[in-house]
């Protein structure tokens, strides 16, 4: 046992040893990187107060090629143009969910970042993309320098675009029946759905040219076009189809984003759509 | 062995690996500092000097000079992230607008202008923007976000993000700006205009270079939606070309890629108003200039068909379709205005044709009128001039009197002109499957666009 007592001892000074001897070494000073708050403008301010602190979203219009496609030839919003457009959002949008939804509705499952671009972005084929939702979590929208509060046409393009994002988004967080839908109208979709006119694609049963692009598109364009109209003008569009089958198949995918927003999210859709409207007509004439 | 060596030896071991472990952590460096103290060194150095001109920057960005021009943009930053900017992108862009700036550390610093001014101009990909159909799309191919290269000279050296990684990515090279160069501004917008070239100066233009013992000669063509220009060996056997993108100043205009002759790079043309021409000077003689020629840069021998005893030849210009044709001059233009101005509301010059070597007629000018006027014709003979290539066409009498004619003397004596006319057989159609030819008068501005029929 003396051999043993004798190599404890070595064996502590050698724990000593390997504990202390890299202790020479220096220690981490302040961190080199700059994490100082930049200054925030008046606008800043704005959007901390409307979107960051209600909805936990980031209102993001200042250029960060991270959030944008470099390979398009896009540019920041005219910063004018930049709180113009979030009212927009926010009021017909934010709250018409919020009003219908709960409060806590657009909280949880909404993008948390939306991206404004000024300009327009241009697809080859000589289309324009308006918006774009990206794995649920953000909304790009594009044209914001277009943007005036008083022209309702524009007015309605712009929140078309929303509500068609926020149906992705939706739809990304919880999924449609997909192959349902796509048995309603199985030949009609098409790659140069840029090449037809509404009217012709509503007689083959979808709400718009780019409904036919694919199921989800059809899905997204076929919600929002309800939510971005009155009753009576939805119900003008269908009255104006000649096709009987085609009426009825935009009443059956009509009828699928009704269940959808029920079974998904318990949400009554037409009540959404009266609310919308209200907030439209109340964002043009203020 | 005994278990109290293997023990040793083990300690011995140990205590080895324990004590030399730490020896060196030391690597050979590069530079002083480490890399994230070079970026925020550079970066503060950026944000520092960006401040340091009294009166902003000015920076010439040529996006892609293979086929668009140069925009003059002035900045003037300010320490709370905002800018003025001011450019000559067109009329509307010279005054002084604010956004917001940035200088963003990523890969390496750069300076991006994260609100929109005058410089994303050159990045509005809407449909109407593209200034040629290839870069429907696209824009002027700018960018607004300028990697920092550092300083030479004062100037501050920066490759433009989107395209800093091809390898024939130009520097962007922001200058000092002067009070001159922000009161000036407009007057780049006033030099457009001489670029693109006026009705009252002679026909032709012309690209030539002069390396001191030699000249060259280039045809010329300027596009004002993309500012760049075309200039192609008028010589024989030649495929050179010196194209060139255009930006403009108050005095002249600045080329890029530079124009190279007898080795030295011309950049800098100044305007002549009084001969309308841009001239680069260089040292020993060397000079580029752009200027009008009263000549056809080329002269073509298909007057020859024209002369006598050939066979007949008829070439009308018609109204309906050829007085919107490009290849007339607008002195020309003015002239049959001028003739449709002095008729009745309903009458008007229907064609101008011109018949050579007629058998029994000989040669002649036939105008013929809408609304039911009749034609007026004027009896010619031909001479031809060989050394200057144009056939001359003299008065031989009228079908009708003076006083009937008179108010077509003043076309009539352009097409009649003592130096002649110069024929040119042109290789585009208008409307019709008819070869196009005009005639070019060798004494002033007059230019006539006609079917061969």
């Amino acid at each position: 046992m003396k051999f043993v007592n004798k190599y404890k001892k070595i064996a502590v000074f050698v724990g000593v040893l390997a504990l202390t001897a890299c202790a020479h070494e220096d220690q981490p000073t302040e961190s080199q990187l700059d994490y100082n708050q930049p200054a925030k403008t008046d606008l800043d301010k704005w959007i901390d107060a409307n979107y960051l602190v209600p909805y936990n979203i980031n209102a993001q219009y200042k250029w960060n090629q991270n959030t944008v496609d470099n390979t398009r030839y896009l540019f920041p919003p005219t910063i004018d143009k930049v709180q113009p457009a979030l009212e927009i959002v926010k009021q017909i949008w934010l709250q018409s969910y919020a009003t219908i939804g709960g409060a806590d509705f657009v909280k949880k499952i909404a993008p948390r970042e939306i991206v404004l671009v000024g300009g327009v972005n241009s697809n080859s084929n000589g289309t324009r993309t308006l918006g774009i939702a990206e794995g649920g979590q953000r909304i790009t929208l594009f044209e914001v320098d277009n943007i005036n509060k008083k022209n309702r046409a524009i007015v309605a393009e712009f929140i078309h675009t929303i509500q068609h994002e926020y149906v992705h988004i939706l739809n990304q967080t919880k999924p449609f029946d997909e192959q349902a839908w796509g048995k309603i109208t199985p030949s009609g979709y098409t790659a140069t759905w840029h090449l037809e006119t509404t009217a012709a694609s509503r007689e083959l049963g979808f709400i718009t040219s780019y409904a036919r692009s694919n199921v989800v598109e059809d899905f997204a364009e076929t919600a929002s076009i309800i939510l971005i109209s009155t009753k009576a003008e939805y119900a003008a569009i269908l009255a104006g189809i000649t096709s009987a089958k085609a009426r009825a198949d935009i009443q059956r995918k009509e009828a699928i984003v009704v269940q959808y927003f029920k079974d998904a999210f318990n949400m009554d859709f037409y009540a959404l759509r009266d609310e919308a409207e209200k907030n439209t007509t109340y964002v043009i004439n203020n | 062995m005994k278990i109290k060596n293997i023990f040793k030896y083990v300690v011995v071991a140990l205590l080895i690996v324990q004590l030399t472990a730490c020896t060196s952590t030391e690597v050979e460096q590069k530079f002083d500092k480490t890399p994230t103290e070079r970026l925020n060194a550079q970066k503060s150095e950026l944000q520092e000097v960006l401040l340091t001109s009294p009166d902003g920057w000015k920076a010439v960005y040529f996006t892609d000079d293979k086929q668009l021009g140069g925009f003059t943009h002035l900045f003037k930053f300010t320490p709370d992230g905002k800018v003025e900017m001011a450019s000559d992108f067109d009329a509307t862009t010279t005054s002084k607008f604010t956004s917001e700036y940035d200088i963003q550390l990523g890969s390496t610093v750069s300076l991006v202008f994260t609100t929109k001014n005058r410089i994303h101009l050159l990045s509005d990909s809407s449909p109407q923007s593209n200034p040629t159909p290839a870069l429907l799309g696209k824009g002027y191919l700018g960018d607004f976000q300028f990697l920092y290269y550092g300083q030479e000279n004062g100037q501050l050296i920066f490759k433009a993000n989107r395209t800093a990684g091809d390898g024939t990515s130009k520097e962007i090279r922001f200058v000092k700006a002067t009070a001159q160069d922000w009161t000036d501004l407009p007057k780049n917008i006033d030099m457009i205009a001489n670029v693109v070239g006026a009705n009252t100066r002679p026909l032709f233009r012309l690209f030539e270079t002069n390396d001191g013992t030699t000249t060259h000669q280039y045809d010329f063509t300027f596009a004002t939606r993309s500012r760049f220009a075309t200039a192609n060996s008028i010589e024989a056997g030649s495929t050179a070309t010196n194209n060139m993108g255009i930006a403009y100043t108050p005095t002249g205009i600045v080329v890029s890629p530079a124009v190279e002759v007898g080795g030295q790079k011309l950049t800098d043309f100044v305007y002549n108003s009084t001969d309308g021409s841009f001239t680069a000077t260089g040292t020993n003689g060397v000079s580029a200039s752009i200027k009008y020629s009263a000549k056809p840069l080329v002269l073509t021998d298909d007057y020859k068909n024209l002369v006598v005893g050939k066979p007949q030849m008829v070439f009308g210009y018609i109204a309906a379709n050829l007085y919107t044709a490009p290849t007339n001059s607008s002195y020309f233009k003015t002239l049959v205005d001028k003739v449709n101005a002095t008729l009745p509301a309903n009458q008007s010059i229907a064609r101008v044709q011109i018949v050579f070597n007629n058998v029994p007629n000989g040669t002649y000018i036939q105008y013929q009128f809408n609304g039911g006027k009749a034609q007026i014709v004027h009896w010619l003979t031909t001479t031809e001039d060989a050394v200057n290539k144009t056939i001359i066409l003299n008065d031989d009498g009228w079908n009708t009197t003076a006083a009937n004619y008179a108010f077509l003397k003043d076309i009539d004596n352009e097409l009649t002109n003592s130096k002649g006319l110069y024929v040119k057989k042109e290789t585009f159609r208008i409307t019709f499957s008819n070869t196009i030819y005009t005639f070019t008068s060798a004494a002033s501005n007059f230019r006539m666009t006609t079917y061969q029929l």
